[in-house]
C-alpha cells in the first residue's frame, strides 16, 4: 500500500526532511487575508500553514518564472551568447489539488508533443510536489473555488509526489511516485488501517458538499464553442466588461504565453528574458507595422476562452486549461472569470438556439 | 521525469552580414552566412515558405521570411525598417554579426504542385515571402506548367525585386504582369489594383489545374480572394502565407495563434480553405 499515517505534530518533521534535500516552498500568511508561497527557513518554519486560503499567486512561477533569463549576451567583436539555466532542487509543500493539476497542464504543454522546452524541463525535473487535500470548508475552500466542476479536486488523483490529507487528528499521506514513497522509510510514518480510509471517504464526501458560489458547466460551453455556435454579441457582452489588465493570465496556473525582450545589464552586456504575457493586452498580437489582428477587446476575450475551451486544444494537451482554482474570479474587476463566462456563453447560446 | 538535455531552440546561431542591397525605400536585402559552416549546411535544407527568427543582439528578435529559394547559393533576408529591431538591423554593416534561429514553419508543399500551373499574386512587400516559392519553381521549371506573377504596389518606387523579375522573365519563361496604384511620369504600364490585371486584354489565367499563391496587405488579400473565387478557383487551390507577431517560433509563446492554428508551426502557409476554418479572422 502506498499510503501511511503520520501524527499532526510530525508535519514539520516532514518539512525538515524535505529541507535536507530541497529548497522547500510553502504557503504562509501575510497581512490580513493575504497568503503567499515562500521559501521555508529556520526562522519561519513554524509558520508554515496547511489550512490557509489558497495564495493569490499560483506556484506556476517555480516552473515558469514571471521573468526568466534565457541568454546572456556579451557584445564584442564576436558576440558571446550563453544560455543560462536554473534548476534548483525544490519542493513545493502544501500546494492544492488545483495547482497540482495546473503544473500537470504546464507539463503537457511545455514537455508534451514534439518539442520540449529546455528551460521548463530543467525547472521541472528537480521539482518535488507535496499536495494537500482541501478539507477545511472555511479556510481551504472559498466562494470562488470550482475544482469540483473542473474535476481537479478537492483531492488530486495523481501528478504529486506526496499527498497530505488532514483526517482530524492525524495525516493520511499518499505517495504518488517512487521519490515520494522513499520517504515512508522514516519512522514518523506508520501503516494505516481500513478505518483511516473510511475516514478519508467520509471527509471527502462532506467536503464535496461545501462548494459555494462559483460553478462551471464546462461541457455544454465546450460544445457551443467548438461548434462555433456562440454569437458575436455574446463575446461583445463579455469583452465590454474587460478592463484589459491581464490579471486573469498572470494569476492563472495554466496560462503559458510569454513575450521575449532584451535588457541592458552592463556597458556591453544584455540579457534576453522571457516574461509572462497576457492575451488581454492590446499589444499581444500587434505587429511592428501597427496592424493588429485582434484590435477589439472582445476578440481578445474570445481568444482566451477559445484557447481554454475549444475541444481541439483540450484534446491536444489532454487536459482543460482551467483547473477551477477560482483566481480569475477573484482578480477580475469586470467579473468575467471563467465560471461567469462559461455560464454567460451557455445561457445566451442556449437561448439563441431556442429562438432560432 | 527522464533526464534530458535537448537542444535549446531558443539559442540563436551566429551569422555574419556579407553585404546589404537597397531594394525600395526602407527595405533592404541583407546577404549573410553562418559563422559555423556546419550550421550553414544544416540551415540550407530549408523549404520555400519557411521563416527564421533574426536576432540583433541588444535590440531583440523578429520573425523574417526567407526570400531565397533553397536552390540559390546565397542566404538573405529582405526586411523593411518598421520597428525597433528591424531599425537596428538596418544599422548593421558588412562584417557585423547577428543571430539566426530556424528555419521554422511548414513551408510550401512544392511536390504537390508538380504538373500544375502556378499563379502568384502579390501586393507590395508581400512578394518577399512568395519569392522563394517562385524562384524554386523557376529553378525546377520542367516540373510545373504555366507560371504567372501578378504583382502590384503603390507606385513604381514600391515594386520589389524588379531587376530579378525582368531577368527571370526573359531567361526562364514566366509571365510577369505589373501594376501600380498611382502612376508617375516614368510609368508606362498598367494602373489599378492587382485584381484588375486578371481582366486585362491579352491576359489569360488558367483556372483548371492551377494553384494560386496570394500574399499582400489584408485589404488586397480580401479583394484578390474575391476575384479568384469569381474566376472559379476552389478554396483548396488558393494558398497564402500569413504573418503574425511571434516570439518563439516553436508554438509556445502564444502570440501567433489564429483560432486553432499556431502560425509558427502549423503555418505560415495555409490554403484558403484552412484559413476560413481557423475560427478567427486573419
Amino acid at each position: 500500500m502506498r499510503a501511511r499515517i503520520t501524527a499532526k505534530a510530525d508535519m514539520l518533521t516532514l518539512v525538515d526532511l524535505l529541507r535536507e534535500e530541497y529548497e522547500v516552498v510553502a504557503p504562509f500568511y501575510g497581512r490580513g487575508r493575504d497568503t503567499y508561497f515562500d521559501t521555508v527557513t529556520d526562522a519561519n518554519r513554524h509558520l508554515v500553514q496547511i489550512h490557509i486560503p489558497n495564495p493569490y499567486y499560483p506556484p506556476k512561477r517555480y516552473v515558469f518564472p514571471q521573468i526568466e533569463r534565457l541568454l546572456q549576451i556579451h557584445l564584442n567583436d564576436h558576440p558571446g551568447i550563453q544560455p543560462t539555466y536554473e534548476a534548483p532542487r525544490r519542493a513545493l509543500f502544501g500546494i492544492r489539488s488545483c495547482d497540482t493539476a495546473g503544473i500537470d497542464h504546464l507539463d503537457r504543454f511545455y514537455l508534451g508533443r514534439d518539442f520540449k522546452d529546455t528551460y521548463y524541463a530543467r525547472h521541472r525535473q528537480n521539482l518535488f510536489l507535496v499536495n494537500v487535500v482541501c478539507t477545511d470548508p472555511d479556510l481551504d475552500i472559498d466562494d470562488d473555488c470550482f475544482c469540483l466542476c473542473a474535476d481537479t479536486g478537492p483531492a488530486a488523483r495523481d501528478h504529486f509526489d506526496l499527498q497530505l490529507m488532514d483526517l482530524g487528528d492525524e495525516f493520511l499521506v499518499v505517495a504518488g511516485s517512487a521519490k515520494g514513497e522513499a520517504f515512508f522509510a522514516h519512522p514518523i510514518f506508520r501503516k494505516g488501517t481500513p478505518a483511516h480510509l473510511a475516514r478519508r471517504r467520509e471527509i471527502l464526501g462532506n467536503v464535496r458538499k461545501r462548494f459555494k458560489l462559483a460553478t462551471s458547466w464546462y461541457w455544454s460551453t465546450v460544445r457551443y464553442i467548438t461548434n462555433e455556435e456562440v454569437e458575436d454579441s455574446t463575446w461583445e457582452q463579455i469583452g465590454n466588461r474587460c478592463l484589459e489588465c491581464g490579471g486573469c493570465s498572470y494569476m492563472c496556473p495554466t496560462c503559458t504565453c510569454f513575450t521575449v525582450t532584451e535588457r541592458k545589464v552592463g556597458p556591453a552586456d544584455y540579457e534576453r528574458l522571457r516574461i509572462w504575457d497576457a492575451c488581454a493586452l492590446g499589444g499581444f498580437t500587434r505587429m511592428a507595422g501597427g496592424f493588429n489582428p485582434r484590435r477589439a477587446a472582445h476578440d481578445r476575450r474570445n481568444r482566451r476562452f477559445f484557447r481554454k475551451l475549444a475541444h481541439y486544444f483540450i484534446q491536444r494537451e489532454l487536459s482543460v486549461a482551467c483547473v477551477g482554482c477560482g483566481r480569475c474570479v477573484e482578480v477580475c474587476h469586470g467579473d468575467i472569470g471563467m465560471p461567469n463566462v462559461v455560464e454567460t456563453v451557455r445561457r445566451t447560446t442556449a437561448e439563441s438556439k431556442r429562438h432560432a | 521525469m527522464r533526464e534530458q538535455r535537448p537542444e535549446n531552440v531558443y539559442l540563436p546561431k551566429i551569422a555574419i552580414l556579407d553585404r546589404v542591397e537597397e531594394e525600395i525605400a526602407d527595405v533592404r536585402t541583407f546577404y549573410w552566412h553562418f559563422e559555423d559552416p556546419a550550421e550553414q549546411e544544416a540551415f540550407r535544407r530549408f523549404l520555400p515558405g519557411q521563416f527564421a527568427q533574426v536576432s540583433v543582439f541588444g535590440a531583440g528578435e523578429f520573425p523574417a521570411s526567407l526570400p531565397p529559394s533553397p536552390t540559390e547559393k546565397d542566404l538573405f533576408f529582405t526586411v523593411r525598417r518598421v520597428g525597433s529591431v528591424t531599425a537596428a538591423l538596418h544599422q548593421l554593416v558588412p562584417g557585423d554579426k547577428f543571430g539566426v534561429r530556424g528555419p521554422f514553419g511548414n513551408g510550401f508543399p512544392m511536390n504537390t504542385y508538380c504538373g500544375q500551373n502556378l499563379l502568384f499574386v502579390a501586393g507590395g512587400i508581400g512578394l518577399i515571402p512568395l519569392r522563394s516559392c517562385l524562384n524554386y519553381a523557376l529553378d525546377n521549371r520542367h516540373r510545373y506548367g504555366k507560371i504567372q506573377l501578378f504583382y502590384g504596389a503603390r507606385g513604381l518606387k514600391d515594386l520589389m525585386y524588379l531587376g530579378a523579375l525582368r531577368e527571370w522573365e526573359m531567361s526562364r519563361g514566366f509571365e510577369c504582369y505589373l501594376t501600380v496604384d498611382r502612376a508617375d511620369d516614368q510609368w508606362t504600364g498598367h494602373v489599378g489594383v492587382v485584381g484588375s490585371l486578371f481582366k486585362k486584354p491579352g491576359v489569360s489565367v488558367p483556372v483548371e489545374n492551377t494553384t494560386a499563391f496570394v500574399c499582400g496587405p489584408p485589404i488586397m488579400f480580401r479583394f484578390v480572394i474575391r476575384d479568384l473565387k469569381m474566376m472559379g478557383f476552389h478554396d483548396t487551390n488558393i494558398v497564402s502565407t500569413l504573418e503574425r507577431y511571434m516570439k518563439c517560433g516553436v508554438g509556445k509563446c502564444g502570440h501567433c495563434c489564429i483560432g486553432l492554428a499556431y502560425v509558427c508551426v502549423d503555418g505560415p502557409v495555409f490554403t484558403y480553405e484552412q484559413i476560413k476554418r481557423l475560427g478567427e479572422d486573419i
